[in-house]
């Protein structure tokens, strides 16, 4: 090993990186955009409030402290409409899927039944509601929901059947928070098997492996190099990642050692990944062809992107298989989860693949021109 | 020890097979310390293979190849600081400039004082110094390749082709700094396709058929030995002619300047063709009389074209 060499090598590849802009947006900026883009998407979906437009005809107190117990739940954000208008029309024109109405006659009945104590005295809300719309649905379940809970408070009697709740994470997560980890390791990923098909394919094609093969720096000391410049990228993706995360959806996860761990894991495996792409398939371009054959798949069935559990069983099987499956489940185990038992399992599997295939990298790496 | 400084290359019975294909056939040659030795062969002689197995970027199938008496498979370390290569169609780094890039390779080499500014003025790159290598036009790169190939201040240079691409005006530029490194004592190792630079550079020149040398010597001694006649050209001379030197048994060969070239085996043939050419009064501006050149010797020791530009043409200069 030769530091003077290692160091040379990497001056190079850091100069090429930064003017080259098209590996600057793949692999920093890409992420970050994937990042906010999803993250704006799905944010509204991690507060669940709905808006919930409400038409009050009976126009009582009783009336005005129901409409207060529905804003008061924070599951909706109400908005109300004057009493002599023509709900449906209103919903139409407004572009409105759902108007609770609350008919006149509301604090009546209510004071009857309080009056009288009468067990079987109902009234009927009304709902206006436009049934193509998808979020309809879940609107009303939510509603439902809190009309079963005044219900049961109007008849003073505890429900015999309730639900306690305990999260098998250490505590509630967002989608957000779930999904850096997985573009953490798909960041790099992609950065390591580029890289390593990119000077392993292109190098060798223009020739530039050949004049190097007859200067003093050996195989090693260019892999060392390759490997080095290969986990700066992968820390700076890493850190920039995690900055937009933390300023921009103030995510709360865990950053500890087991992070570092992955993604020198995730470097080894891709990168030796990259080196055996390019042994089998030497012309640069195919190679590249060849990663994309392996990266797209292994992005979108290993849960980078949605969890691997909304897929379909036999899906699931194969993500299995997928080592970036390995990275992600490890990833967010010690990040989201703080499951440490959870996360040296994983590292266990992505760690043996990772030797593996880097040891079968080097072997098939080499700068001379035929191994004949 | 004397043979080691004698010879620095030595080729024994090398031969280098691609499945089928027989690309070196059992070479064996030495160049000496000192000298420019150049090989001359056509596309796919077998130049870049042999000069590339020296370089140890090819494994030999067989035979024996020593760089200052060390076995260039397996002493690599041992002497690859002291040669230095431009490979067949250099190339480097896109994004890296013409003066990194030569501090990256003297980096490599760990030359801390390499004269990097001298490499760039040697090259004639000076204001191309912060250019980037793909911003370069071919002939740049090519010249920054032998800048290249310099900066470890090698014993033994290879240069594989080095003034292809180049315009004429800088290929005697570098004509000019290979002879200036042979008088500094280097040893120079020139794979080439233009006859004239072996002619000009070469010490001795060795000619490759299909992965064999088929002539090896000097470049004088090359012609002198296999080629022992007489070119004869006639300038602008009228078409008759053409004729009348044909009726006498010879075979002119006329290109579209109005010239024509007569090969004759006998010097007093001269006189006979300007007597009888004289006799039906046609006229020509100009003539010339010399030994064949090296492409012509070439040509009848190959028995194919060199390059294109070439073919068919006596000595073409
Ligand atoms: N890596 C390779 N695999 C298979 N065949 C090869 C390889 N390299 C060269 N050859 C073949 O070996 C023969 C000699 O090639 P080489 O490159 O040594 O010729 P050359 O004299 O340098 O030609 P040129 O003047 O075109 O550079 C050619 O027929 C070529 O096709
Ligand atoms: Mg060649």
């Amino acid at each position: 090993m030769n530091l003077r060499v290692i160091g040379a090598n990497l001056v190079v590849d850091i100069k090429s990186f930064y003017r080259e802009k098209t590996a600057v947006f793949f692999r920093i900026a890409f992420p970050v955009i994937l990042i906010l883009v999803f993250g704006t998407i799905f944010m509204d979906k991690d507060d669940l409030s709905f808006d919930l437009c409400v038409q009050d005809l009976d126009q009582t107190k009783s009336s005005a402290q129901l409409v207060q117990t529905l804003t008061g739940s924070d599951r909706f954000k109400i908005t109300t409409i004057a009493p002599d208008l023509n709900a449906a029309q209103y919903a139409k024109d407004h572009k409105l899927n759902l108007i609770l109405g609350i008919p006149a006659g509301f604090e009546k009945s209510l004071m009857q039944k309080m009056i009288i104590a009468d067990p079987d005295a109902s009234f009927a809300l009304t709902v206006v509601y436009d049934p193509s719309a998808s979020a309809v649905t879940t609107k009303m379940q939510v509603l439902d929901a809190m009309l079963a809970v005044a219900n049961q408070k109007l008849s003073g009697k505890p429900p015999f059947l309730h639900l306690v709740k305990t999260s098998i994470l250490a505590k509630k997560y967002r989608f957000i928070e779930f999904f850096i980890p997985g573009i953490i390791a798909m960041a790099v990923m992609t950065s390591c098997l580029f890289g390593a098909v990119n000077v392993n394919a292109e190098l060798r094609q223009k020739g530039v492996l050949r004049k190097l093969a007859t200067t003093p720096i050996t195989h090693t000391d260019w892999i060392l190099s390759n490997i080095l410049y290969q986990f700066l990228l992968a820390a700076l993706a890493t850190v920039v990642i995690l900055l937009v995360s933390y300023a921009v959806f103030h995510v709360r996860l865990q950053i500890n050692a087991w992070l570092p761990v992955f993604v020198v894991l995730d470097v080894f495996a891709f990168v030796g990944f990259g080196m055996i792409l390019t042994r089998v398939a030497r012309e640069a371009e195919s190679a590249a062809a060849a990663a994309n054959a392996f990266m797209f798949p292994m992005m979108f069935l290993s849960g980078t992107f949605f969890p691997v559990e909304m897929m379909p069983g036999f899906l699931q099987k194969f993500a299995r298989i997928l080592p970036l499956y390995y990275v992600n489940e490890g990833l967010r185990a010690s990040m989201v989860s703080a499951d440490n038992t959870a996360a040296l399992g994983y590292a266990a599997v992505i760690g043996v693949f990772a030797a593996v295939v880097f040891v079968l990298g080097i072997m098939t790496t080499t700068l001379n021109e035929d191994r004949t | 020890m004397t043979k080691e400084i004698e010879h620095v290359i030595e080729v024994e019975h090398l031969t280098k097979r691609y499945g089928a294909l027989l690309a070196v056939n059992d070479l064996s040659f030495t160049v000496r310390r000192g000298e420019v030795f150049a090989f001359l062969g056509a596309n796919g002689a077998g130049k870049t293979t042999t000069v590339e197995i020296i370089e140890t970027i090819r494994t030999p199938t067989s035979g024996k190849v020593c760089l200052f008496g060390l076995d260039v498979t397996k002493k690599k370390r041992e002497f690859i600081h002291r040669i230095g290569v431009l490979p067949q169609g250099f190339n480097s780094f896109d994004r890296i400039t013409v003066r990194e890039t030569l501090q990256y390779y003297a980096r490599l080499f760990g030359c801390r004082n390499a004269d990097l500014d001298g490499l760039i003025a040697l090259a004639d790159l000076k204001d191309k110094t912060h250019e980037q290598f793909h911003k370069l036009s071919g002939g740049l790169k090519q010249r920054l390749g032998i800048a290249v190939a310099l900066v470890n201040d090698p014993e033994v240079v290879f240069l594989d082709e080095p003034t292809t691409g180049l315009d004429p005006h800088a290929r005697r530029e570098v004509w000019a700094v290979l002879l200036d490194l042979k008088n500094k004592g280097k040893t120079i190792f020139l794979t080439t396709h233009y006859m004239e630079e072996a002619e000009f550079l070469a010490d001795r020149v060795a000619i490759l058929s299909k992965g064999r040398i088929v002539a090896l010597d000097s470049p004088g001694h090359l012609t002198e030995s296999h080629a022992n006649y007489l070119v004869l050209t006639l300038q602008a001379v009228e078409e008759r002619a053409s004729e009348i030197i044909r009726k006498m048994g010879f075979a002119p060969v006329q290109d579209n300047h109005r010239n024509i070239k007569v090969r004759l085996e006998r010097a007093d043939d001269v006189q006979k063709i300007l007597n009888a050419i004289q006799a039906s009064g046609a006229t020509f501006r100009g003539l010339d009389v010399r030994k064949p050149n090296l492409e012509e010797v070439f040509l009848s020791l190959t028995g194919e074209a060199g390059r294109e530009d070439h073919a068919g043409g006596w000595g073409a200069e």
